[in-house]
C-alpha cells in the first residue's frame, strides 16, 4: 500500500461503506434473535447495543486519530514492533475469514430454506465468492464506489417493508420492558452480531478524505443510519406478527412480505431476498477485502494472489462445514465472542499501548508544530 | 489494488516490449515522426527514376515532360483532379514559360524525395525542373465526396440534419461552424504505416482536461500498425479495457453531438474515410442522451429519457426474469394472471430457458438478414420473420406465446438506445442472465447484475469512471442523466470529463426578473 | 478478472438446474378444503383446473376435483398427486375451506403445513364450511368455470360489504397464536335452487383460540359486527326497523349506507375487574326509507335517536354473544396485557372473558339522507 499513492475515499464514500458492511446477513433474522432473550422489549435491547456500540466506536476513532496516516494493521505492527504485531494481524486474519464463512454459510442456509432447497451449497457459496472477489480485486475506490449506488437497494428494501403498516398492531409491543432488565441488557448481546462490521471504520479510516473530527461525524451518522434501519425492521416485525408468533418466525422480515399480494406481483419477500443478496455480497465482500489488507501488510507483497488463496479458503471451509444448524450456532456463537475480543477489546488495548508508548513522542511533535 | 488488472496488463506491456524490441532491429521503420534523407538530385531523370523505383512501377503514375524534357509534373493519375491542375498550374502560365511554375501562387517547395512521394501520394502533383534540386508541388487532390446527409443510423425529429461524410476536412469544418471559438483546437496525425490515415482530434482548450487530451494523443502516437480504416481500429487500440463487453467511446455522426460533447470538455477523434466520429472520454449514461431530448420540452425530455433508461432493464433483464418466473418462482405470479399464463405454456414442449434462446437466436437472425440485404428486400425480411415466424411457431405449438411477447419486447428495448454499440451489447448481455436465471432464478439473476455493477464500476474510459454520475455518486450530474432539466438551469458541466472549466452558463433567464419588476 | 468470469462460465456450463419447477408441469390446486372423519383422519379435497392452451388463447378450464383420505394434510397431499397427471402444487391457492367438524376441534394442524412451507400463497382465504368442505368445492356452478374464483369472488364481495373483516392465512396466524386475541371466519353454505347449487355466505363463525365455537354472528348482525371491529369495508349496508305503526311490514324499515366510523375501544381495570366501553359513531347516509318524509331537520334527528337506540341494543346482543362464546374478538384481552401487566398475570382470560364487562355503545347521525328528502 504505501509504495502507492494511497487510494482515497470521500466521507460519503466512508458512510456507506460503513452502512453497507454492518447491513448484511443478520437484518433477516435479527428481530428473532432479539426477540429471543429480550421478548417484545428486543428493541430496547437493539438501542442498547447501539449506544455502547457509540462509544466504543469513539474509541476506535481515538486510535486511529493517533496514526493519522497508517492503515489498522500498519497500527498494530507500530504500536506491537513488529513480530507480535504481525502476530496479532494474522490472529485478525483468521478472525475475518472466520466471519466470512459465517457470512457464507448463513447466506447459503436462508437460500436453501426460502427459494432453492436443493441447490447444492457450493454452487451458491462459489458464486458469493468469486463475485466478491472480483470486487474485492478492483480496490478500495471501486468498493466505495459501488457500495454508494448499491445503496439504493436499502431504500427498496425500507419501501417493501412500507406495504406492511396497514397491518401493523402497535399493541404487540406493549407493555413495555415486561421481560426484565436483564433479559433486555443480554439481548443486547444478541444485537451486536449485527452491527460487527463496525471494525470497518478503524480498518480503513485512513484512506478518508477530511479531518478527523468530520470522519468521526460521519461515523457517527452512518451508525445511526444503521440503527434507525435496524430499528424501523425490529418495530415492524414486532408489530406486525404477535408475540407468540414471532417466537416461531426465524426471517420475520421474509415471513411478513409473505403474505402481501400487489396486482402485478405477489410473493414480494422473493424480491426482498433477491436484494438482500446484494447486502450480504457487500459485507462479504469488505470483509474479504479486510482479509486481503491483512495478508498484505504481514507478507509485505501486493498481490492479487494472496486475497484469491484467502477467497479459495473461505469457499473450501464453508462446504466443508456445511449449515447444520447446531455447528452454524457453535460458529454464530464463537464469532460474536471473537467479536467482543477482535473488535472491542483488541483495539482498546492498542490504544492504551500506543497512548504509553507514543506520549513522548505525540507530545515533542506537538511542540514542533 | 488492481490485482488481476495488474497481473494482465504487466503481462501485455511484457508481450509490447518483446515486439517492439524485435521492431528496432528491423532496417527501417517507416515512421511519420522521423522523415527520410533522400534528398532530391539536381538530376531530372535520376528523380523521376527514383520515384518510379519507390512507387514500384505503378501504373497510374504519370510523368508529363515540359518544356523539351526540361521539367516534369509526376501525379498519380488517379489521385488528382484535372480540372484543378488546369486552373492551378496550366491556366496561369498559359501565356509565359513552363519555368514560372514554382513562382505560382499555390505552389510549395521541398528537396527531400521521400516526402515528396508523401505528397504525391496525397494527391498532389510535383514539378521538378532540370538543375535543381527543388520540388514544387501543388495540392490538386480529387475528392468525390457524399453532400452532407442526415446519418440513416441517427435520426433525430427535430434538430439538425447534417451529418458527418468521408472527408475528414468538411467534418472538422462541421464542428468549427458550430463552434466559433479560438479554443477549439483540432491537432492531425497519421496513424497506420501503409495507409498514412489522417486521423484528427478535436478539442477546447481550456475545458478539456489537458491530462485527458495528453493521455489520447499519446496512445495514437502509440499506434503501430499496417492498416487503420475507421474509428474502429483506433477505438480497439486506445480504448482502456478491450475485454469487457461496452462500449468505451462514443460513435456518433452527428456534428451537433460531437460539437456538444466537446463543449462539455470531451475530445473527439475523428478519421480520414469515416463519418463516424469518437467520443471520449465516455459514460455509460452518454449512451442514452439524443440530441432530441435538448429539442423538446424538457418534461417530454425527461420522460423519453426516463424510458430508454427502462428500456436498459428491459433488455437485460426481461427475458432472465420471464424465465426464472416460469421455472422458479412461479408464486410470483399474481392470482389473476395465472390461469392465463399457465394455459399459454402448458403445451410447449421444451423448458422456458431454450425457448428463450431459439427466440433470442431468431430475433438477431432476422435482424441481420434485414441489415445486410438492400432495403425493400429488408422489409420483406422483417414481415417474414417478425409476423410468419412469429405466428408460425406459437401455432406449432414450439414456443409459447409468451415468450414471443418478452423477447420482442426486449428486442425493442434494446433498439431504443441511440447508440447501435451499446445495443449490440446488451442484446449480448442477455445470454449470461438467461443462463443464470434458467439455472438459480432470481438469485442468479441478483448475481448477473451485482456483476454487472461491478463491472460497469471498474471500468474506465480514459481514467474517467465509466459509470459517473451513478459510481462515483455526483447528484448534481444526475440532473441530465436520468432526468433533463430545464436548459437554464444545466449551468454546470457534467464532472466525470473532468473539464477544467466547471461553469457553462452565467443567469440567462435573468430578463424575468427584470420583467417582473417592472 | 478473466480468471473469475471463466470460473462463473465453468460454473454455467456444469449447471444441474437442480430446483427448477417448471411452472407448466405442476397441476395447480387453487382451493382445496378439508374435512374431518370420525376415526380421526382428514378427507381433503382440491379442485384442479386443467387448462388447454391454444393460440388463441386459453380455452375455458375443466376443473377437476380430487379427494382423499389421510391422516395428515400432507399425507393426503401425496394420496391425491398419485391421482393425478402432473404434481401438484399448492403454492397459489386461493381458498382453504375448513369443515365444521374440523373446525370445531382444531384448524391449526392442517394450517401447519402451509405455514411452514416456503412456497405457500399465506394470501389465501379462509372459510369455514356448514356441512362437509368438500360438497363446497364440488359445487357445480353454472356461471365461474372454476369453483376457486367463484368462492374467492364471493368471500371478496363479502369484505366489500363490510360482512367479513377478510382474514387470509397470515392475517390469522397471529390471532391463532396470541393468547387474549381471537378472530372470526365467514361461514360458507352449500344451498340448493332449482337445479343450481350455489354457494352462501352464512354469516361469521366465533373462533376461541384454534377452534370454532359453533357459535355464530348472524348474517344481518354482521356488518354492525365487523364495524365494531374497526373494520370497513368499501360499502356497508344496515337495514333495521325503526318503527312499529304502520301496517305494512317494508314501511317500517330504513336503510342506511355507513358512510363513515370512528371506533374508541376502552379497556380499564377497576377493582380487580375488566371493564371495556366499546364506542361507536357512524355517520350514515339514508339510502331507503319509505316510512315518510324526511322534510326537518327533527325527524332526522328523531331517525338517528331510533337507530342508535335499535344499534345499540344489536351490539350488546353481539358482545354478549361473543362472551357466552367466549371470542375475544375486540382483543380485549390483549390490551390488558399491554396496558395492566400485572393484572393480566393473575388471570385465566380463557375463563374469564365471559365475566368481564362489555359495555358497547353505537351513535348513528345521519348526515344525508339521499337526493329526495
Amino acid at each position: 500500500m504505501s509504495s502507492q499513492s494511497k487510494p482515497m475515499i470521500s466521507r460519503r464514500q466512508f458512510f456507506f461503506i460503513i452502512v453497507q458492511t454492518e447491513i448484511g446477513v443478520g437484518v433477516l433474522s435479527m428481530p428473532y434473535d432479539l426477540h429471543g432473550i429480550a421478548k417484545q422489549d428486543g428493541w430496547i435491547s437493539l438501542l442498547i447495543t447501539a449506544f455502547s456500540l457509540l462509544i466504543i466506536l469513539f474509541l476506535l476513532w481515538m486510535l486511529a486519530k493517533r496514526h493519522p496516516s497508517l492503515n489498522f494493521f500498519q497500527i498494530l505492527e507500530r504500536v506491537f514492533s513488529k513480530w507480535p504485531g504481525k502476530f496479532i494481524i494474522v490472529a485478525y486474519i483468521i478472525y475475518f475469514t472466520s466471519v466470512s464463512v459465517l457470512i457464507v454459510l448463513l447466506f447459503g442456509r436462508m437460500l436453501s430454506l426460502w427459494v432453492l432447497p436443493s441447490t447444492p451449497f457450493w454452487v451458491l457459496s462459489i458464486l458469493m465468492v468469486s463475485v466478491c472477489l472480483y470486487l474485492t480485486a478492483s480496490g478500495l475506490k471501486i468498493i466505495a464506489r459501488l457500495y454508494t449506488s448499491l445503496s439504493l437497494f436499502l431504500f427498496i428494501l425500507i419501501f417493501l417493508m412500507v406495504f406492511c403498516f396497514s397491518e401493523l398492531e402497535i399493541l404487540y409491543i406493549l407493555p413495555v420492558a415486561q421481560s426484565g432488565w436483564i433479559n433486555i441488557v443480554k439481548g443486547a448481546n444478541e444485537g451486536l452480531l449485527s452491527y460487527f462490521g463496525f471494525i470497518v471504520t478503524l480498518v480503513i479510516y485512513t484512506y478518508v478524505e477530511g479531518k478527523p473530527k468530520d470522519k468521526f461525524k460521519t461515523v457517527f451518522w452512518a451508525h445511526c443510519f444503521v440503527t434507525c434501519f435496524y430499528l424501523f425492521v425490529v418495530l415492524v416485525s414486532f408489530t406486525f406478527f404477535s408475540t407468540k408468533e414471532i417466537a416461531l418466525v426465524q426471517e420475520p422480515v421474509l415471513y411478513m412480505l409473505k403474505s402481501f399480494q400487489f396486482p402485478i406481483i405477489a410473493r414480494i419477500d422473493l424480491f426482498f431476498l433477491s436484494i438482500w443478496v446484494v447486502s450480504v455480497a457487500t459485507s462479504f465482500a469488505t470483509y474479504l477485502f479486510m482479509t486481503g489488507m491483512g495478508l498484505q501488510t504481514v507478507f509485505q507483497k501486493q498481490s492479487s494472489i494472496l486475497v484469491t488463496l484467502a477467497a479459495i479458503s473461505i469457499f473450501i471451509i464453508s462446504i466443508f462445514f456445511g449449515f447444520e444448524s447446531e455447528r452454524l450456532e457453535l460458529l454464530g456463537n464463537v464469532v460474536v465472542f471473537l467479536g467482543y475480543a477482535f473488535g472491542i477489546f483488541i483495539p482498546i488495548f492498542t490504544l492504551c499501548i500506543s497512548a504509553l508508548r507514543f506520549k513522548a513522542k505525540k507530545e515533542g511533535g506537538k511542540q514542533s508544530e | 489494488m488492481g490485482f488481476f488488472k495488474k497481473f494482465l496488463v504487466g503481462k501485455s506491456e511484457q508481450g509490447n516490449k518483446q515486439e517492439k524490441a524485435f521492431e528496432h532491429e528491423l532496417p527501417q521503420k517507416p515512421h511519420y515522426a522521423q522523415p527520410q534523407q533522400m534528398s532530391s538530385s539536381a538530376q531530372l531523370s535520376e528523380n523521376i527514376d527514383y520515384l518510379f523505383s519507390q512507387c514500384k512501377q505503378t501504373g497510374d503514375l504519370k510523368v508529363r515532360a515540359l518544356d523539351d524534357g526540361r521539367a516534369a509534373l509526376v501525379f498519380y493519375e488517379t489521385l488528382v483532379d484535372h480540372e484543378k491542375m488546369q486552373k492551378k498550374i496550366f491556366a496561369p502560365i498559359e501565356m509565359g514559360h513552363v519555368g514560372r511554375i514554382p513562382d505560382l501562387p499555390n505552389s510549395r517547395q521541398m528537396t527531400n524525395l521521400d516526402e515528396a512521394i508523401k505528397k504525391l501520394l496525397s494527391g498532389h502533383v510535383l514539378y521538378f525542373d532540370e538543375d535543381s534540386t527543388r520540388i514544387t508541388y501543388f495540392d490538386v487532390t480529387a475528392s468525390f465526396n457524399r453532400s452532407v446527409e442526415e446519418p440513416v443510423n441517427e435520426k433525430v425529429v427535430r434538430g439538425s440534419h447534417e451529418g458527418f461524410v468521408e472527408n475528414i476536412k468538411t467534418n472538422v469544418n462541421l464542428i468549427r461552424k458550430r463552434i466559433e471559438d479560438k479554443s477549439l483546437v483540432v491537432k492531425y496525425f497519421k496513424v497506420g504505416k501503409k495507409t498514412n490515415t489522417n486521423i484528427a482530434i478535436v478539442y477546447m482548450n481550456g475545458i478539456a482536461d489537458p491530462e485527458i487530451v495528453r493521455k489520447i494523443e499519446q496512445r495514437i502516437t502509440d499506434i503501430s500498425v499496417d492498416m487503420v480504416q475507421s474509428p474502429g481500429f483506433i477505438e480497439e487500440f486506445i480504448e482502456d479495457s478491450t475485454s469487457s463487453p461496452f462500449p468505451q467511446m462514443l460513435n456518433t455522426e452527428r456534428p451537433d453531438r460531437v460539437s456538444a460533447n466537446i463543449m462539455e470538455g470531451r475530445i473527439a477523434v475523428m478519421a480520414e474515410g469515416s463519418p463516424t466520429s469518437l467520443i471520449a472520454p465516455s459514460t455509460f449514461f452518454m449512451f442514452y442522451q439524443s440530441p432530441d431530448d435538448y429539442n423538446m420540452r424538457w418534461y417530454t425530455g425527461t420522460f423519453i429519457r426516463l424510458i430508454r433508461l427502462t428500456s436498459f432493464l428491459i433488455a437485460i433483464g426481461l427475458p432472465a426474469f420471464y424465465i426464472a418466473v416460469v421455472s422458479f418462482h412461479f408464486e410470483v405470479i399474481p392470482d389473476d394472471l395465472i390461469v392465463p399464463v399457465k394455459s399459454s405454456i402448458n403445451d410447449i414442449a421444451y423448458p422456458p430457458l431454450v425457448e428463450a434462446l431459439v427466440m433470442v437466436i431468431i430475433i438477431e437472425l432476422i435482424r441481420e438478414a434485414g441489415i445486410r440485404l438492400p432495403s425493400p428486400v429488408g422489409q420483406t425480411i422483417g414481415i417474414v420473420g417478425g409476423l410468419v415466424i412469429g405466428d408460425a411457431v406459437v401455432r406449432a405449438g414450439l414456443i409459447s406465446n409468451l415468450m414471443i411477447i418478452v423477447v420482442a419486447l426486449t428486442a425493442i428495448a434494446s433498439f431504443v438506445v441511440p447508440s447501435n454499440e451499446l445495443s449490440t451489447t446488451l442484446r449480448l448481455l442477455t445470454f449470461p442472465l438467461i443462463f443464470l436465471a434458467g439455472t438459480l432464478g432470481f438469485v442468479g439473476i441478483m448475481f448477473g447484475l451485482l456483476f454487472i455493477a461491478i463491472h460497469l464500476t471498474k471500468l474506465e474510459s480514459f481514467g474517467v469512471p465509466y459509470f459517473a454520475p451513478i459510481a462515483p455518486l455526483s447528484l448534481n450530474d444526475l440532473k441530465d442523466t436520468f432526468v433533463r432539466i430545464p436548459l437554464y438551469k444545466m449551468n454546470k458541466r457534467p464532472k466525470d470529463a473532468h473539464p477544467t472549466k466547471q461553469l457553462a452558463m452565467e443567469e440567462s433567464r435573468e430578463w424575468k426578473k427584470n420583467e417582473q419588476s417592472k | 478478472m478473466n480468471k473469475v468470469i471463466c470460473v462463473i462460465l465453468s460454473l454455467l456450463v456444469l449447471t444441474g438446474c437442480w430446483d427448477q419447477r417448471h411452472f407448466k408441469n405442476y397441476n395447480l390446486a387453487l382451493s382445496v378444503g378439508f374435512d374431518q372423519l370420525e376415526n380421526g383422519s382428514i378427507i381433503e379435497t382440491v379442485s384442479i383446473p386443467t387448462i388447454m392452451g391454444s393460440p388463441e388463447g386459453p380455452l375455458k378450464p375443466k376443473v377437476q376435483i380430487v379427494s382423499s383420505k389421510a391422516p395428515t394434510t400432507l399425507d393426503a397431499r401425496e394420496k391425491i398427486d398419485q391421482r393425478i397427471s402432473a404434481s401438484f402444487d399448492p403454492s397459489k391457492l386461493q381458498v382453504v375451506l375448513v369443515g365444521e367438524d374440523l373446525a370445531k376441534r382444531d384448524i391449526y394442524p392442517v394450517l401447519d403445513g402451509f405455514y411452514r412451507n416456503p412456497n405457500s400463497n399465506l394470501n389465501a382465504r379462509l372459510a369455514v364450511v356448514e356441512g362437509s368442505a368438500k360438497e363446497v368445492i364440488s359445487v357445480k356452478t353454472p356461471n365461474e368455470s372454476r369453483v376457486s374464483q367463484y368462492i374467492t369472488g364471493l368471500l371478496e364481495s363479502v369484505v366489500l360489504g363490510t360482512y367479513s373483516t377478510g382474514e387470509n392465512l397470515q392475517l390469522i396466524s397471529a390471532e391463532l397464536m396470541e393468547p387474549g386475541e381471537d378472530f372470526t371466519l365467514p361461514i360458507l353454505k352449500k344451498v340448493v335452487q332449482g337445479d343450481e347449487q350455489l354457494v352462501e355466505y352464512n354469516g361469521l363463525g366465533l373462533f376461541h383460540n384454534r377452534s370454532y365455537t359453533g357459535e355464530k354472528i348472524k348474517q344481518e348482525d354482521a356488518v354492525l359486527f365487523v364495524l365494531m371491529q374497526g373494520q370497513k369495508g368499501k360499502r356497508a349496508r344496515i337495514t333495521r326497523k325503526v318503527n312499529n305503526d304502520k301496517a305494512y311490514e317494508p314501511l317500517n324499515y330504513v336503510t342506511i349506507k355507513v358512510m363513515k366510523i370512528k371506533r374508541d375501544l376502552n379497556v380499564k381495570v377497576q377493582g380487580g375487574e375488566v371493564k371495556a366501553d366499546l364506542s361507536l359513531k357512524i355517520s350514515a347516509r339514508i339510502l331507503e326509507y319509505p316510512h315518510n318524509q324526511l322534510v326537518s331537520l327533527q325527524i332526522i334527528n328523531k331517525l338517528s335517536d331510533r337507530l342508535t337506540r335499535v344499534l345499540t341494543k344489536d351490539a350488546k346482543e353481539i358482545a354478549a354473544k361473543t362472551q357466552s362464546a367466549n371470542s375475544d374478538v375486540f382483543s380485549i384481552g390483549r390490551r390488558v396485557k399491554a396496558y395492566y401487566p400485572e393484572v393480566w398475570n393473575q388471570m385465566d382470560w380463557n375463563k374469564d372473558y365471559p365475566n368481564i364487562t362489555i359495555t358497547p355503545k353505537v351513535e348513528v347521525d345521519v348526515k344525508q339522507h339521499g337526493i329526495i328528502n
